[in-house]
């Protein structure tokens, strides 16, 4: 095991972003182009940040930093604390969320209120890191919330009714989650004494409290992961917003939840007590149905981006379950799978992005013979697509093949049923749109230059599509090699 | 040097009189100096800034201060004791009632006529005088006239606009409060019946002595006290006086009612409760618990009344019922962490209704708009002002960083220990449903279509004058910083429960 390192990077890639949130808010006021620039430094800033945590974290350091006290005498501390699992989820999220604000440059260009759009991204940005960053549930909490509340702002970015609709059914949504949430940690609190994700196994006598607890958490994370049947707000609030937003409500923002998930399952409460309780068993039911209501609902819908919104539903059940199979491999697919659908659906939602921009068409139906018309983003999106529904040698396959195995450790091969089943499923709804674009009759009767998309937009584009392919079965394959040390460090109970 | 020695020696009483010598300086300054008496409350006010500063380095350093009035000693004279709890609500009221002060100084020369600026300066003194009288005092006799003196300039304050709901209103509220007032004189006379003594600290001890020669004379005083504080603090059942008071009355009004004068007598109350009453009482009349249920009550109809409310100021009002629910549940919970957040959340209510009063008052002032719905894209015309507002809008809530935050948890940790998790369960569901009525005003306030105006005529908005901003932004900055720090005001609370208990 490594050693315990106090370190001011999980407190910078915290609060930069925050604090720079003031300086981008203030700039566009002189220029729209300063504000742009900003926005898209402090973000590559950031994601070097997280980055540069890699040598000590791959060590098997353990990052960690005192802010300030809070309520002391409740070991209630702003503490931050970053191990191999935290490093994994913030350096995706800060990676994906580099190229979104490099796309939204040229995305939000023709948009209005552009200068509440920038402070908002970035400063969720510093919230959503914050999360993983977090060294206690108290300060998780607290970043939770933030980025929650905060990133209201960006579903209701266009101000359409329908939008207003869907913001308002989040922020309840939202609120309700935060005070399950908050019912959970101060139940761990008092049960426990203590919230430090340093310890494991917090709460292992099962008591009516205990799991009031286990529900709280259930209720608060699952309800961010889209977890059945909590997800009513998911597939009204990712389709309203702009696209970059969407890719990372849907890529990134849902995995806080998962997160958060993994915490609880592995700090407060522990394997053995989750498995002898049969507490767990809860979590696997509803993984099960949010896999497959996920994959069955996205058929039926028409509209590109409610269809990939619902695709996610079923794709967080994926995490879900694996995580909740405790088996190595599931664990590993679980983790993987984080990376996998961050890559693929952040892609996603940036090509729907650059379509609808291009042809102002959202209907699925409407994309004959949009492949053509532009090559790269459709080729890109044909990757992503392949990649959800687990064709080798794609990343997602090498996450549902990991689940897979887990189930079949586990003694369950039913699963492994399911797992088929809903890829059957994402193929029956992704491939239409792939054929449909590449092969089908044209639709589209207007005129669209063949110079593709703006530069930045493809640059975002490619480079995730670009990392569907190489993070898959390739022999270097560092979200793998990281998801397998989170695993081990998960497993072993050493966190 | 000696008037610094005066000052030392006397300012618990000084704090009081400075008040009181300058209400009555209203009257005369309004005939001749019309435009000083903005400036005179003012100063009235960082006067008892240099008094406070001085008791709370005493109260510090030297512990508790007993003040005999004139020289004579207790249990004939009257006393006064600073203490952490009389301490925190004097920096309380003093800071809040500041801020307002000077929100007012400009929003009243909108509401009022000019005639009685002067005598709503008076009024407010008296009424912020009264206050810290009543924080401090160690005296039934004393107390019963500071409460009559804050229920006869609350009245005034509230009819000062002279229209017909401001009259009915204040009717309403002296009626109630004189039968508050009554009932509390009428358990007076039955403890000083048996005890014979007026001084907190000596009734206490001739009650612990007879308490069991006269049980019931203890426990009618018991609940004529509890009824009595209850009207004026507008608990659930008997608030009803509350919503029309500061839904009517002038903005600066409203917040200072809502945000510190229901404060000041649930600390009475408090103080009555663990000072004054033997601990074995509470076996014989379940008080607590009593209490406990009715801030449930409160709690939960108060947030249910302000969802269907229409006009912004009512809402704010029953809100406020449901906050005091808060500061009850603390008390009627009885452990430490659950009176330090009932304490902390008087504070941290003061700031936020405060703000969400002077907000509204602010709005009202710039648009003369009050229906709720009316407010649509506000937010974009008058940042400063909906920014604050969104502010006290979370922290009603409970969002993290802000300080409501904090006296939640507290309270949710306090019925955890307490045991008693229904009450957790009504904090929760209360956070949701203030949810339910904040959240759409601040929705409304900064998004929606922009493209339907051009039908509809504009809403004029008058520019902000800096010192209404200021104030608002002063209690925004509050609400966050001591939701981040709470532990600067918790060191004053934390003493003062461990004192109480």
């Amino acid at each position: 095991m490594g050693e315990t390192t106090t370190s001011f990077l999980p407190v910078f890639v915290t609060l930069f972003p925050m604090l720079m949130t003031l300086a981008i808010y203030y700039v566009q006021k002189e220029s729209a182009k300063l504000r742009n620039k900003l926005s898209v430094i402090t973000s590559i800033i950031t994601f070097i940040a997280v980055a540069a945590m890699y040598p000590q974290i791959i060590r098997g350091d353990i990052l960690v930093f005192e802010l300030f006290e809070i309520i002391p005498e409740m070991g209630f501390v702003g503490t931050f604390r970053v191990d191999i699992l935290s490093f994994c989820l913030a350096l995706i999220s800060s990676f994906v969320w580099m190229l979104a604000t490099i796309y939204s440059i040229d995305y939000m260009s023709h948009e209005h209120a552009q200068n509440r759009y920038y402070p908002t991204l970035i400063f969720t940005l510093g919230a959503c890191l914050g999360i993983f960053v977090a060294g206690d549930f108290f300060t998780l909490f607290i970043f939770f919330e933030l980025m929650s509340v905060i990133s209201y702002v960006l579903v209701v970015h266009e101000e359409t009714e329908e939008a207003l609709k869907a913001g308002y059914k989040y922020i309840i949504m939202t609120i309700i989650g935060g005070l399950a949430l908050l019912l959970g940690v101060i139940n761990t609190f008092e049960l426990a004494g203590t919230v430090s994700l340093e310890h494991t196994g917090m709460i292992t006598t099962a008591s009516g409290l205990a799991f009031a607890t286990f529900i709280a958490y259930i209720i608060g994370f699952g309800m961010k992961a889209g977890m059945f049947p909590l997800h009513v707000w998911l597939p009204d609030a990712h389709p309203v917003a702009p696209a970059p937003a969407s890719a990372l409500l849907s890529g990134i923002m849902l995995k806080t939840g998962a997160y958060g998930l993994f915490r609880v399952f592995f700090n407060v409460f522990n394997v053995e007590f989750l498995q002898e309780t049969n507490w767990i068993f809860v979590v696997t039911v509803l993984a099960v149905i949010t896999i497959l209501l996920g994959s069955a609902v996205a058929i039926t819908q028409y509209d590109l981006k409610r269809r990939l919104a619902y695709s996610s539903i079923g794709q967080m059940g994926y995490v879900l379950l694996g995580m909740s199979l405790f088996t190595e491999a599931a664990i590993l697919g679980a983790i993987f799978h984080i990376f996998s659908h961050a890559f693929m659906k952040g892609c996603l939602f940036i090509c729907a992005g650059a379509i609808i921009v291009k042809t102002g068409k959202r209907d699925v139906r409407e994309l004959g013979g949009i492949g053509i018309k532009m090559p790269v983003t459709m080729i890109a999106f044909t990757t992503a697509s392949l990649a959800m529904i687990g064709i080798p040698p794609l990343n997602g396959f090498l996450s549902k093949w990991n689940l897979a195995l887990g189930a079949l450790d586990g003694g369950a091969p039913f699963y492994v049923v399911v797992l088929l089943i809903s890829s059957l499923m994402n193929g029956l709804y992704y491939l239409p749109i792939i054929i449909n674009a590449f092969f089908g009759e044209e639709v589209l009767h207007q005129e669209i230059k063949a110079d593709d998309v703006p530069f930045k937009m493809l640059l975002s584009i490619v480079v995730l599509a670009v990392c569907c392919l190489i993070f898959g079965v390739s022999p270097i394959n560092l979200p793998f090699d990281l998801s397998r040390m989170a695993t081990d460090l998960l497993i072993g109970g050493g966190i | 040097m000696t008037f610094i020695n005066v000052i030392h020696a006397h300012s618990t009483v000084l704090l009081i009189v400075s008040f009181l010598l300058f209400s009555f300086l209203m009257p005369i300054l309004e005939r001749w100096k019309n435009s000083w008496c903005a400036t005179m409350a003012v100063a009235a006010h960082v006067l008892a800034f240099v008094f406070i500063g001085n008791l709370s380095w005493r109260v510090f350093t030297e512990g508790t201060i007993h003040y005999e009035l004139g020289g004579w000693s207790p249990p004939w004279g009257i006393e006064f004791v600073v203490d952490y709890l009389a301490l925190f609500m004097l920096i309380t009221i003093s800071t809040v009632s500041f801020l307002i002060l000077i929100f007012g100084t400009v929003d009243l020369t909108h509401e009022l006529k000019p005639k009685v600026l002067g005598l709503y300066y008076t009024l407010y003194l008296l009424l912020v005088g009264a206050m810290m009288g009543l924080a401090v005092t160690n005296d039934f006799f004393n107390m019963f006239v500071f409460m009559e003196i804050a229920a006869i300039s609350a009245c005034g304050i509230i009819s000062v606009k002279s229209d017909r709901e401001c009259v009915e209103a204040s009717f309403k509220y002296l009626m109630l409060s004189a039968v508050g007032t009554g009932c509390v004189l009428l358990s007076v006379a039955l403890l000083y019946m048996i005890g014979g003594h007026l001084n907190f600290a000596f009734a206490a001890a001739a009650i612990q002595d007879v308490a069991h020669i006269y049980p019931n004379n203890i426990l009618v005083a018991l609940a004529l006290f509890s009824v009595g504080f209850i009207v004026k603090a507008a608990l659930f059942p008997l608030h009803v006086w509350l919503p029309d008071a500061p839904s009517s009355a002038p903005s600066p009004s409203s917040a200072i009612l809502s945000g510190l004068v229901i404060k000041i007598y649930t600390v009475v109350y408090l103080k009555l409760l663990y000072k004054v009453f033997p601990i074995e009482l509470f076996d014989l009349l379940p008080v607590f618990d009593m209490i406990l249920i009715l801030s449930a009550l409160s709690i939960f109809f108060g947030s249910i009344f302000a969802i269907v409310q229409e006009d912004i100021k009512r809402m704010l009002a029953f809100s406020s019922i449901a906050q005091i629910g808060y500061v009850f549940l603390g008390i009627g919970l009885a452990n430490s962490t659950g009176l330090t957040g009932g304490l902390l959340h008087i504070f941290n209510h003061a700031m936020m209704k405060s703000m969400l009063f002077l907000s509204a008052g602010a709005i009202i002032y710039c648009t003369g708009i009050r229906k709720i719905d009316d407010l649509k894209g506000i937010g974009l015309k008058m940042p400063v002002v909906m920014g604050a507002f969104t502010i006290g809008a979370m922290a009603m809530v409970g969002i993290p960083t802000t300080n409501g935050f904090i006296s939640k948890l507290y309270l949710a940790l306090g019925t955890l220990d307490a045991n008693k998790h229904f009450y957790l369960a009504i904090i929760l569901i209360s956070s949701f449903l203030n949810c339910l009525y904040y959240f759409p005003i601040v929705i409304n306030a900064f998004f929606g279509e922009s493209e339907e105006e051009d039908g509809e005529e504009e809403i004029q908005v008058k520019k902000l004058p800096l010192r209404m901003s200021v104030p608002l932004i002063i209690l925004g900055a509050g609400c966050m910083i001591f939701g981040i720090f709470p532990k600067y005001i918790l060191v004053i609370i934390e003493r003062a429960v461990e004192m109480i208990l």
